[in-house]
């Protein structure tokens, strides 16, 4: 390497100049769009697998999954609208899911849902047409309800509450 | 950085921009992936470069390294160390497997000399090459702990985590590498060895440039 021997001192110098010579080479430019485009690509692929993962489990059968997923949820309404019942009717909620905050229920756990322990959550906000609640009385006129879901890294929704407001007008055209 | 700084550091969770950045990759925010991917690319390529002497080898790892950030991204732990350790533990698997696939270990080496133009000319310095040609023919194990530690400054500490063993390891381990390297740069040493001989780097060197 040089006319002299390789010593210690000489190797760490010889390292130092590669390493300045290593920080100068850059990566070749940045693509934004094909980031882009890898970041969606990848980001339809996560849904079949989580849903893959569902039908993996306990779950082999998605429809008997999905059926459970309604009555867990129907269940859930059920005792938010049990509980309106008995409370002071206001004022119809809006259509669309909305960022503001709403008047809650506690969350309650999706008896579907893994019980595997998960280290985040998400809270998404949803509006779930009453229809899918058929066996729940008072959910045969229409409409919807606004919930939050709590939702686990793996993208499996754990658990549920209701917006108060929607659940009592829920009870009210019950009545 | 400074020996005893290498040696006195501990795993830590490095730059808070890189950990906000990922957990936003994690909840499916695009831009949070395209800033990690602008901000950290570099990092990953000369990580792979150094390992492997080869461009197109490295610009390959560094696009599935970032493809394997959008499927794990939900599973850093900031406890365990910094972004950029963890991205260089993903780089390193990526690498392994690229070198093992390829066949590129150690002696199977092809004497791929990069080109070098602009601000690269130093790598050209014939001392310098001869060396990333020697690390390049370190056995794995070696060469993966001397560009942690040595090329990319990364703590004995970072070093340790990213190639899951004792600290203590990476010291044994990076006083081999530097002990191999120094041999083996000592028998290629032009003014001992006979004209014509021992002179395979230079002359991949010229071929190439």
């Amino acid at each position: 390497m040089s006319d002299a021997p390789n010593d210690a001192g000489r190797l760490q110098a010889d390292l130092a100049q590669l390493r300045a010579a290593l920080r100068k080479i850059e990566a070749p430019a940045l693509d934004e769009d094909a980031v882009r485009a890898k970041f969606r690509d990848a980001q339809r692929l996560r849904a079949p697998k989580i849903a893959a993962g569902r039908a993996g489990g306990s779950w082999r059968h998605p429809l008997a999954a999905a059926a459970a997923v309604v009555l867990a949820v129907g269940a859930a309404v059920t005792a938010v609208v049990w509980r309106g019942e008995r409370a002071e009717p206001t004022a119809a909620a809006a259509d669309a899911p909305s960022d503001a905050p709403f008047s809650v229920s506690a969350f309650q756990p999706l008896s579907s849902s893994p019980r595997l322990a998960s280290s985040s959550y998400s809270v998404v906000r949803v509006r779930i047409p009453l229809s899918a609640f058929a066996a729940v009385p008072g959910t045969e006129q229409g409409g919807s309800i606004e919930a939050d879901l709590l939702v686990g890294e793996d993208g499996l929704a754990r658990a549920i509450r209701f917006n108060e407001a929607d659940a009592l007008a829920v009870s009210v055209a019950d009545q | 950085m400074s020996q005893f700084d290498r040696d006195q550091g501990e795993p830590n969770s490095g730059d808070p921009v890189d950990v906000r950045l990922l957990a936003e990759i994690a909840a499916g925010v695009e831009d949070a992936f395209v800033e990690l991917y602008r901000r950290r690319q570099n990092d990953v390529y000369r990580f792979a470069f150094a390992m492997a002497r080869s461009r197109s080898f490295a610009q390959d790892v560094t696009q599935e390294v970032f493809l394997n950030v959008l499927e794990n991204a939900s599973r850093f732990d900031s406890n365990k160390g910094s972004v950029r350790a963890w991205l260089f533990g993903c780089a390193r698997y990526v690498t392994l497997d690229r070198l093992r696939l390829e066949r590129r270990w150690t002696d199977d080496m092809p004497p791929e000399a990069a080109t070098f133009d602009g601000d690269e000319r130093l790598l050209a310095d014939q001392r310098v090459e001869r060396l990333h040609a020697a690390i390049a023919r370190l056995p794995v194990e070696y060469r993966e702990a001397l560009v942690l530690a040595e090329l990319q400054e990364l703590t004995y500490a970072e070093t340790a985590v990213v190639l899951d063993c004792p600290v203590g390891t990476v010291r044994s381990r990076l006083h081999r590498a530097r002990a191999l390297l120094a041999a083996m740069l000592d028998e290629n040493d032009p003014a001992k060895a006979d004209a014509g001989e021992n002179l395979q780097p230079l002359q991949a060197r010229e071929v190439c440039s």
